[in-house]
């Protein structure tokens, strides 16, 4: 194992860098899984102000799995048992403009089945398949990010969008 | 030609070559995942402005309030190890100080036993002492299992427990011996009392008392000042013959089987710890057996 240059990160720069470098992803880890409600932004703000209260004993190399375990604490925390809303942008730029308004309804209905179905999904499923199909990450950078094998990357984003399209037909 | 859900699963990973893109093309279902795909864009997450955020954690952290506890880890981790250390050294030694002290002989084998304060035990062999020096002071009281002859100092009640009664010793020297269906206690100085189903005898000097199979038996006054085996010699009046066998077993390590002897016949005699031949001819001779050895099998018959 390579000798690490600090032992802590109780220097702004360390700390800075950390935070550039991660909190997108733990942004939008949390947006995925926990959807809109419970601010994931807050959360995050939360996680990395308890890693500088705690940097004197975190490594650099800990600190990642210690801001997104927090944060994944936090939410659990508040989520209690509440549904998961994920809102679809409303100001959705409009392609078809010249489209009959029988088109728009039933656009609008095909939405809304997405939105229930993506709430219906488990957290880890929806965690990864958004972070795949709307972030465009591959499988490989996902499994880094929520510490697991590729191999189960797939399998949940596999299962996710055979769960999702069965529930839109059904509807 | 790869099947339907390899080509998807590729799809999804963004890992179709060419060949494979026209293929999953040419899926039926294809129009149906491109729409779910387009239409789950309108999910993404809002515009995270990482600079941002960055400056308004910055700005929060600069906050008194919020300082890192750099030392409070510091002294916390050494200490612990510390007192884990005591912890396990306080227990061990509460739990062997509390343990019982146990001392056996095997056969042919005997010891002597300086105990906590001026007292001191002979174990004959095969046989079992157990006390506890740390309730010594509060409480003299040792288990026997065997025989043992004890010289008290002197001091509070001493008190020896056995299978078949308990001993309580006002100071002084006694033998006791608790063997199968045999129990015997003789006083040899000072005062003893033997309590036998919540029966209390005392015993003065040369007094002994003996129960064999649970019957009492009167036995002459003792008048030797020690027992006979500390003197490495057992010795015998009127005893039932097997109870004879038994402790020459002990004495020697050896079995012994009987042909035609009656094991109930009383016998008086001695025999010597140190010398075979001669013991088992001191043991034989009065009864008119004789004896042969098979390894440590020794056969007695009668003639």
């Amino acid at each position: 194992m390579s000798k690490q240059l600090h032992d802590n990160i109780c220097e702004e720069h360390l700390f800075s860098s950390i935070f550039n470098k991660y909190s997108k992803d733990l942004n939008n880890f949390l947006y995925y899984k926990f959807g809109d409600l419970l601010n994931p932004k807050d959360k995050v703000q939360e996680a990395f102000i308890k890693l500088w209260q705690n940097c004197a004993k975190i490594s650099p190399d800990k600190a990642k799995s210690f801001v997104f375990t927090t944060a994944n604490n936090l939410m659990l925390n508040e989520v209690a048992h509440q549904k998961v809303v994920l809102k679809h942008q409303q100001t959705k730029p409009k392609m078809h403009t010249n489209e009959s308004p029988e088109f728009l309804m039933q656009e609008n209905e095909y939405m809304e089945k997405l939105q229930n179905a993506l709430a219906n999904l488990t957290k880890p499923q929806r965690e990864a398949f958004l972070m795949n199909r709307v972030e465009g990450k591959r499988f490989k950078e996902i499994a880094e990010i929520l510490d697991i094998s590729t191999k189960a990357v797939e399998k949940r984003i596999y299962g996710a969008l055979k769960k999702l399209r069965l529930e839109i037909k059904e509807l | 030609m790869m099947n339907r859900e390899t080509l998807i699963s590729k799809w999804l990973d963004n890992n179709l070559n060419d060949q494979e893109l026209q293929a999953f093309k040419n899926l039926e279902d294809y129009d149906d995942l491109v729409k779910l795909n387009d239409s789950l864009q309108a999910f993404k997450v809002d515009e995270y402005n990482t600079k941002q955020e960055l400056e308004s954690v910055l700005s929060a952290i600069k906050n008194p309030a919020i300082q890192p506890n750099k030392n409070g880890n510091n002294w916390l981790k050494p200490f612990m190890r510390i007192a884990a250390i005591l912890a396990v050294c306080f227990s061990l030694y509460y739990y062997t100080t509390t343990l019982d002290t146990t001392i056996s002989t095997e056969f042919a084998q005997k010891t002597t036993i300086e105990l906590p304060d001026a007292s001191s035990v002979s174990l004959n062999a095969k046989s079992t002492l157990a006390f506890n020096k740390k309730d010594w002071k509060q409480e003299r009281e040792v288990e026997l299992n065997g025989e043992a002859f004890f010289k008290v100092a002197k001091g509070s009640s001493f008190k020896v427990n056995t299978k078949s009664g308990t001993v309580t010793v006002y100071g002084t020297q006694f033998n006791v011996k608790q063997r199968d269906y045999y129990f015997e206690v003789i006083c040899y100085e000072g005062l003893v009392g033997v309590t036998h189903n919540s029966h209390e005898t005392k015993l003065k000097p040369g007094d002994s008392f003996l129960i064999i199979d649970g019957k009492i038996i009167a036995k002459e006054k003792e008048n030797r000042s020690t027992p006979s085996w500390l003197n490495n010699e057992s010795q015998f009046k009127s005893m039932p013959f097997k109870t004879v066998i038994a402790e020459f077993e002990r004495q020697y390590h050896v079995d012994f089987s009987l042909i035609n002897v009656d094991s109930t016949q009383l016998f008086t005699g001695s025999f010597a710890h140190d010398n075979l031949e001669m013991a088992l001819k001191n043991i034989t001779l009065p009864l008119q057996l004789t004896y042969t050895k098979e390894n440590n099998t020794i056969i007695l018959k009668r003639e």
